[in-house]
């Protein structure tokens, strides 16, 4: 496994034949993509459990207040 | 609205065929079109207009306005279409008479068919008739004009079908310039293409009748089915 | 059949469904993406053409291949919005616009950095896929803008359904038009060496396995924005209610 691997330094693999700004940039590129698109939905996720929560206590609360009907 | 009433209650008590219909609705738009004069004048002259910026922005100089006549005239044209696309339908919302529209026996296919063909003969053919002078101005070569003609007759009914589509699907909403051409101008892609392409070929090489083939193949496609999808988009939007 | 069809459109079963699935799917996603992403950056050798910028191709053919699914894949759910008028077909179309404008720009981006060193222009309007991919993204921008345009959900939904069937269309039109265009526009190509010119086998593994990947994280992105989708459209149901109380 070792010996397949192209490069002899890490600094080799960096520079990556000389395009290391387009190789580079298009993989975090890739990476930022890949981790917004599925973190943005985890947030909005808990964002409108986090609302619908207090919109149903909110709801209870006024029923058990106002006690006229039930839910 | 009372030219649609007057053509549901003869529709409705002589049990008349759908070409009367057909035939009335395109009457009535016609009608309406030449009463307001100011919808067919100004997308006319914004074309025209914006034709005659291109020699000032880029170059008076007749070799060069040549090599982009074509693409100038096609880009107008486009601009133009869309912007007289807006009062396709919508003072028939606003009076209600597209609700009637809907409601009538016939089918809408042909309905929207008929507005689509009045508002391209009140929009869509004084374009094709100055494009000859326009693109004189533009200094095209001669041996071009015919095809630039023939593309435009063939052209700009596509770009009236597309855009019946975008204009159905948002006639309910206030403002809707932008997001009209938003979905409009993208579509209109392959037609600017071949039309551009035919006239480019007549002036070299090639033979411009394939393009234009190509043009009708794709106006016999849009003929019957974007009217279907025009259609199907107005009953979204009026329900 | 139709009884699985119709379970298939209650977003409820979706939800539950799609809850035991998402651990497996991230899983896969995550297995492979992780073994593209290590092959592709350690052991691909450089192309004897491209020299280690084949190393963007692996992400770019990637996502470029996956970004064309979108227009069938919205088409197909509006029509199932339009003839059976199922909910869950909608919530995925609605979500499915946003994300392949999003695919469809980073196959610009990334396409435009490989064609900065091998074609040396960032924008190259000879190449026809470019130029297409570039109008499928303007189609996927209006059909997002016009569903945020129409405010009653149900009108936009069938709209919105009937703009992807008829992009579906166009962007096949629009692919072949720019094909033939290009053809006739290239007196002095720089497409001496496209993306097409002889990759190794160990390339085309690597992007094979990258678009597994990419499609697991297309499939994934789509079931959470889905999900989220559900939970706001279905608040006044039972179920929402008590897996928003217990959260």
């Amino acid at each position: 496994m070792i010996e397949a691997i192209q490069f002899s330094s890490f600094s080799e693999f960096l520079d990556m034949g000389g395009y290391a700004f387009n190789v580079w940039s298009v993989y975090g590129l890739f990476a930022v993509f890949i981790i917004a698109n599925l973190w943005l939905p985890l947030n909005k996720r808990k964002q409108i459990l986090r609302e619908q929560k207090r919109r149903l206590l909110v709801n209870e609360e006024r029923n058990i207040t106002t006690d006229d009907k039930q839910q | 609205m009372f030219w649609t009433l007057v053509k549901l209650m003869s529709t409705d008590m002589s049990r008349s065929s759908t070409s009367v219909a057909f035939r009335s609705t395109l009457k009535r738009d016609l009608l309406i079109a030449f009463k307001k004069k100011n919808d067919i004048a100004n997308p006319f002259m914004f074309f025209i207009i914006v034709v005659s910026l291109f020699p000032i922005a880029i170059t008076p100089d007749g070799d060069r306005l040549a090599e982009i006549a074509a693409g100038v005239v096609w880009i107008s044209v486009l601009l133009a279409s869309m912007l007289s696309m807006d009062n396709l339908y919508r003072s028939d919302y606003e009076d209600g008479s597209l609700e009637q529209l809907l409601l009538s026996p016939h089918p809408l296919f042909f309905m929207v068919l008929s507005k689509n063909i009045s508002h391209w003969l009140v929009s869509g053919l004084p374009v094709v008739v100055a494009a000859p002078l326009l693109a004189y101005m533009l200094s095209l070569p001669q041996e071009a004009y015919l095809t630039l003609i023939a593309s435009l007759l063939i052209g700009t009914p596509i770009l009236s079908l597309i855009g019946s589509i975008a204009v159905a699907l948002t006639v309910g909403l206030g403002s809707r310039g932008l997001i009209l051409a938003v979905i409009t101008l993208p579509m209109s892609v392959p037609v600017l293409i071949f039309g551009t392409l035919a006239v480019e070929a007549s002036v070299g090489v090639g033979s411009p009748a394939g393009y234009l083939a190509l043009m009708l193949a794709m106006l016999a496609a849009s003929l019957s089915l974007a009217p279907l999808a025009s259609a199907a988009a107005l009953r979204i939007s009026i329900s | 059949m139709w009884l699985w069809f119709s379970k298939l459109g209650s977003p409820k079963w979706f939800y539950e469904l799609s809850g035991k699935w998402l651990p497996w799917l991230v899983g896969a996603m995550i297995i492979s993406m992780t073994v593209a992403v290590v092959w592709a950056l350690l052991y691909l050798p450089p192309d004897y053409q491209q020299g280690y910028t084949s190393r963007i191709l692996v992400v770019h053919v990637a996502v470029a291949g996956t970004s064309l699914a979108f227009f069938p894949l919205m088409a197909v759910a509006g029509t199932i919005t339009l003839v059976w008028k199922m909910k869950l077909a909608d919530m995925v179309a609605k979500n499915a616009a946003a994300l392949g404008a999003w695919f469809s720009f980073i196959t610009l981006a990334t396409g435009s950095l490989w064609g900065s060193v091998m074609w040396g222009t960032w924008w190259e309007w000879t190449d026809a896929r470019l130029v297409s991919m570039l109008f499928q993204f303007f189609l996927l921008l209006g059909v997002v803008s016009l569903r945020s345009a129409l405010e009653d959900p149900d009108k936009a939904a069938k709209a919105c359904a009937l703009l992807s069937i008829v992009g579906c269309i166009n962007v096949v039109i629009i692919k072949y038009s720019v094909e033939w265009w290009n053809v006739l526009h290239q007196p002095s190509s720089p497409l001496s060496v496209n993306s097409d010119s002889p990759n190794g086998p160990e390339f085309w593994i690597a992007t094979i396995i990258m678009v597994l990947a990419v499609y697991l994280f297309l499939s994934i992105s789509l079931i959470l924005a889905t999900r989220n989708e559900i939970l706001q459209r279905e608040r006044r149901a039972q179920w929402v209610q008590e897996l928003v109380r217990n959260s």
